[in-house]
């Protein structure tokens, strides 16, 4: 019984990580109609950013999680109207182009970082690394999942109580109409995009201090964003935890009690089957 | 239903002709290549047909029906297995092999095409995107592919022989895609899908029979080149046969050299795959190079988002897509 | 000039600007195709060397090791003045090409290196997935390749004749570690097994395994996860068990998580055996004082083991110079590769074969190769005649090395012992406070 909370909390902690990773994806989609194939990079370049300013400023990662937020959001924001303008144009399929343009954005990052850092793996440490709760919980991780669950409510209650969140959730269930009722649709995409890209980094910065790092790292993340975005409904954030904490089960659940081998097969045939039964999500509510 | 009626209108009256010339040109182009390279070049020039072949069955139904498909390296893998296992567990001959890896690959479409074709845009993109992960997976853990181990087939090197089928294979794909998206009803119906798909069903087009038979076809073929692929290196493992790379290449080539446009894969293909051998050649020492494709790639998008060819055509005869987009 | 402008027109009219222009670029590009697959084919001075290794893609850490090794072998050998057959002496240049970590590019840039550049032998790629991919090549060009890392069995089963291998295959070598754990106090009675599902770390973790049953321990569970998995849930899986051996087969990065994870659910067996990750010199700098201290490992080759040849001098030596050159400490797989280049000058010398070798050349080199026996600042080099490990080098037998405070000893075999095991291993509550 003690293996099955173990596993059960092992879950838990596990999916918190990526929820601060899929709710930015997720109103991106919503509002910008893009999937961002880059997302793994943003959390791969998070991930660097907190190592190297380890490295050279001798900054714990979790004192810098803030600096991290602040530089991506900047960045994120200068990026967006060059991914607006992609998805805008009168072409057929613009998600479709907003896809292949963030694959692009995704190989660029990817072979900058290669031949800038190389290909060793690389290990960050915080203050946090070595402790250890009852039941063997790992303090890491908690401290994660609290500020991941954190620092996702708070995106929410910028998004559901503030007039700039009901603009882009407005913008994000019709852009159109909302351009119509006076939204500066616009100016909302580069704020929605550097938020993503803030909040994205800093899922990174959590995850370069559980795991390991390395430039291909970014891959795997972009694999469990989409997971979560589609099994929690795509546009709808809340859904995320929900989501989340589920894709964390899955893994858990299928590594101790069934074969570990299978456990990336479970999620990527479950993501399927929500797909054809119910593609708004588990919860039923994506756009 | 004027728009793609007219675009079919135009393109008979100015290029009916033109366009079988433009066939014949290539065919004969292709024929002449293993007269003037040897070696290690006819090897990339195999390349450039495998993957505008790849790009072109890709098109079918990413660019004529509009439903993009991000798992297309599923039937490439599908294939190249098929072909493996069959040909060094049980002694198949290629020829018998490859027509059976083509026929898996098109059945295995047929099975999830209809529950996946119900989604529309990007829901559709992720449900085929889950899928090919989902192979490889299976690759990966299944005893009778050899795991992550791969299996190897009976050795053939024959740059000659493998130029020949892929020459084969291409010329096939490119012909039947001509006639089926280009010189038949079928092919104004796919178009009628992807102009507005809701339209094209009160006009009586069935559209649940059409793009099923649209995936079909275009699962069909990849099979087919995986197959070949699976002899002509003679080695597979899952990475090498179901990864993302497959599929990304696909799509790329064929945006960027335009979607739903005939000859737009071709030129994407070719184009594509030449600049990343030729980088891989003269810039072997580095990752730069993918630090320059992914730039490149995104500078198409930006500046150039119909395509290559629209370097070459006149006007674009089609029409803009429904607002937004798919999704 | 005047026709050839009608000539276009005409065929403009005739097919339609757009194919029109299609068809010159397809012209254009398959010309410029055609000069440059004419290549020169002169006489040449020197041994022409190609390295398929892979510089990019996932295998891009173990690639760039073998190249280092590669590259350190020739110019030690051009140092010199070259390799030296008949009295007189031949540098040696090396033509590289990547792989991209995958068989399709590991062969095309085989076929390009032996069809195109014509070189005269093969150093080979790391991984046993383009190395099986390269080999068909090699065997059907009748061009000799020595591989100084693929260590996965599977490549020796085919028999291939042109490809050979100076690292014993990880079947053979993980047998080390267990058996010499076996041989402690308090002795270890149960293990339990990691191991990636890719076909280096897959092989490694079935040798652990099957020297765990040889040796009479029980074996909790084995495990294959995915790469990139995350390890906590099986760790505790794993822990909820009490082994006393905690066994992993993977890749650097892996290695890396499954540490950092057992520390996080304070799951402290009395030993952490990993095949690869501590004989990297950027693994141990990352986690080797910390959540890697006291992981014990195998390795083919160690600096400070008593070992010698002319052309490096002692083991030490060779990794002095290569400090120098690369401000890194080298590690086995490295001195494989440097290796695999004695092996082809002693091949050489064995016939008086010099460059350019013809084909038949090749052939009888590749008999030489199989003939050999020699001892380097590596170890013996003795190519496998039969059986599962044909060619392979199975005569160099491993060594047992740990991790202490970010160094690495060797602990076994007696003669070369460094330093005494650190077994029990201390928990990780106390490792991770000593800092």
């Amino acid at each position: 019984m003690d293996l099955f909370l173990q596993t059960v909390i092992n879950g838990i902690l596990l999916g918190g990580i990526y929820i601060v990773l899929a709710a930015g994806f997720s109103l991106v989609f919503g509002v910008l109609d893009i999937i961002d194939f880059a997302v793994g990079e943003w959390v791969m370049l998070g991930a660097f950013a907190a190592y190297f300013g380890q490295q050279y400023l001798h900054v714990d990662a979790f004192v810098f999680l803030p600096v991290v937020f602040v530089a991506f959001f900047a960045l994120g924001y200068a990026i967006q109207p060059i991914i607006f303008r992609v998805v805008s144009t009168k072409t057929h399929l613009p998600m479709l182009m907003g896809l292949v343009f963030t694959f692009g954005l995704s190989t660029l990052m990817k072979g900058s970082a290669l031949t800038a850092w190389g290909y060793n793996p690389r290990s960050l440490d915080t203050f946090l690394s070595d402790t250890s709760l009852a039941l063997s919980i790992p303090g890491l991780r908690l401290f994660a999942f609290v500020f991941a669950v954190a620092a996702t409510l708070l995106f929410i209650g910028f998004l559901y109580r503030t007039r700039t969140g009901l603009a882009i959730r407005a913008a994000a269930q019709d852009r159109d109409k909302a351009a119509l009722m006076g939204v500066r649709v616009k100016d909302l995409a580069s704020v929605v995009y550097g938020l993503y890209a803030g909040m994205t980094g800093m899922a990174g910065v959590l995850i370069g201090a559980i795991f390991s790092l390395s430039p291909q790292m970014g891959a795997k993340y972009t694999t469990f964003a989409f997971f979560v975005v589609v099994l929690g409904g795509l546009g709808y954030v809340p859904g995320v935890f929900v989501a989340a904490i589920l894709l964390g089960l899955i893994n858990t659940m299928t590594t101790v009690y069934f074969n570990a081998s299978y456990s990336f097969l479970m999620v990527f045939l479950l993501l399927f089957l929500v797909l054809i039964i119910q593609p708004k999500g588990i919860l039923g509510r994506g756009t | 239903m004027s728009a793609p009626a007219a675009a079919a209108g135009g393109a008979a009256g100015a290029g009916r002709y033109r366009q079988w010339l433009g066939l014949a040109a290539l065919v004969v182009v292709i024929v002449l290549v293993p007269f003037v390279l040897q070696g290690f070049w006819l090897r990339i020039a195999t390349g450039v047909l495998m993957w505008m072949g790849l790009a072109v069955s890709w098109n079918i139904i990413g660019g004529y029906t509009g439903y993009v498909s991000f798992g297309h390296g599923a039937f490439f893998g599908v294939g190249a297995y098929t072909v493996a296992i069959l040909m060094s567990r049980f002694g198949v001959s290629f020829p018998l092999a490859l027509v059976i890896g083509g026929v898996l690959g098109t059945l295995a479409s047929a099975v999830v095409g209809p529950p996946t074709l119900r989604l529309q845009g990007a829901y559709f993109a992720i449900a085929t995107w889950a899928l090919a992960k989902a192979f490889e997976q299976m690759a990966n853990v299944l005893g009778i592919t050899g795991g992550p181990y791969g299996t190897s087939l009976p050795p053939l090197i024959n740059d000659h022989f493998f130029y020949a089928v892929m020459a084969v294979l291409t010329v096939f794909t490119a012909v039947a895609t001509f006639v089926l998206a280009e010189r038949s009803r079928f092919g104004l119906q796919i178009k009628a899908i992807r102009e507005n798909e809701a339209s094209a069903a009160a006009l009586g087009i069935h559209t649940t029979r059409v793009k099923i038979m649209a995936f079909a076809v275009s699962a069909f073929f990849p099979a087919l080149f995986g197959g070949a692929y699976a002899y002509w290196v003679t080695f597979i493992n899952p990475q090498s046969v179901l990864g993302d790379p497959i599929t990304d290449q696909m799509i790329i080539m064929a945006l960027l050299g335009g979607l739903g446009t005939f000859w737009g894969p071709f030129l994407g293909g070719a184009l594509l795959y030449i600049l990343k051998e030729v980088l891989w050649i003269y810039w072997s020492n580095g990752t730069a190079y993918l630090a320059i494709m992914g730039f490149v790639i995104c500078l198409i998008v930006v500046f150039r988002p119909d395509g290559l060819i629209s370097f070459f055509q006149r006007s674009n005869a089609r029409q803009p897509g429904p607002q937004g987009g798919e999704g | 000039m005047n026709n050839n402008a009608t000539l276009i027109t005409s065929l403009k009219t005739v097919v339609g600007r757009r194919p029109a222009r299609l068809a010159v670029g397809l012209a254009l590009g398959l010309s410029m195709l055609f000069a440059f697959s004419t290549a020169a084919l002169a006489a040449r001075n020197y041994y022409k060397i190609g390295v398929v290794t892979s510089l990019s893609g996932d295998y891009a850490l173990g690639g760039n090791l073998t190249k280092r090794g590669y590259s350190t072998w020739a110019r030690a050998v051009n140092a010199k003045g070259g390799i030296k057959v008949d009295g007189k002496r031949y540098k040696v240049k090396l033509v590289y090409a990547d792989a991209q970590s995958n068989p399709k590019s590991g062969a095309d840039a085989a076929s390009r290196m032996i069809q195109s550049q014509e070189v005269d032998f093969i150093f080979g790629p790391y991984s046993s997935a383009v190395t099986l991919g390269v080999a068909p090549i090699a065997e059907k060009y009748q061009v000799p390749m020595v591989t100084g890392s693929a260590e996965s069995p599977e490549i020796w089963k085919h028999h291939f004749n042109f490809t050979f291998g100076t690292i014993p295959s990880v079947d053979m070598t993980a047998q080390a570690p267990i058996k010499y754990l076996t041989e402690q106090s308090p002795k270890p009675g149960s293990i339990a097994v990691i191991g990636i599902n890719d076909p280096f770390s897959k092989a490694a973790a079935t040798g652990f395994d099957e020297a765990a049953k040889k040796t009479g321990l029980k074996v909790d569970s084995f495990d294959v996860v995915p790469t990139h998995s995350d390890f906590s849930a099986l760790l505790s899986k794993i822990k909820d068990e009490n082994p006393d051996i905690l066994a992993v087969g993977g890749e650097p990065q892996d290695l890396i998580d499954v540490l950092k994870a057992s520390a996080s659910i304070n799951f402290s067996p009395k030993a952490i055996v990993m095949h690869y990750g501590i004989t990297d010199a950027g693994f141990r700098k990352e986690v080797g004082s910390t959540f890697g201290n006291y992981t014990i490992g195998i390795t083919d080759w160690s600096p400070d083991a008593n070992l010698k040849d002319d052309l490096f001098g002692t083991a030490k030596q060779y990794a002095q110079a290569f400090e120098k050159h690369y401000n890194l400490t080298p590690d086995y797989t490295t001195a494989a590769c440097s290796a695999t280049g004695e092996a082809f000058t002693a091949a050489l010398q064995k016939i008086g074969a010099k460059p350019p070798l013809s084909r038949g050349q090749r052939v009888k080199l590749m008999k030489a190769l199989e003939g050999i026996d020699i001892h380097t600042f590596y170890g013996p080099v003795n190519f496998a005649k039969s059986g599962a490990h044909f060619h392979d080098n199975s005569e160099l037998k491993p060594m047992v090395v740990q991790v202490v405070d970010g160094d690495k000893y060797i602990i076994s075999p007696a003669k070369y012992k460094q330093h005494d095991v650190v077994y029990p291993r201390p928990p990780f509550s106390k490792l991770l406070n000593k800092q």
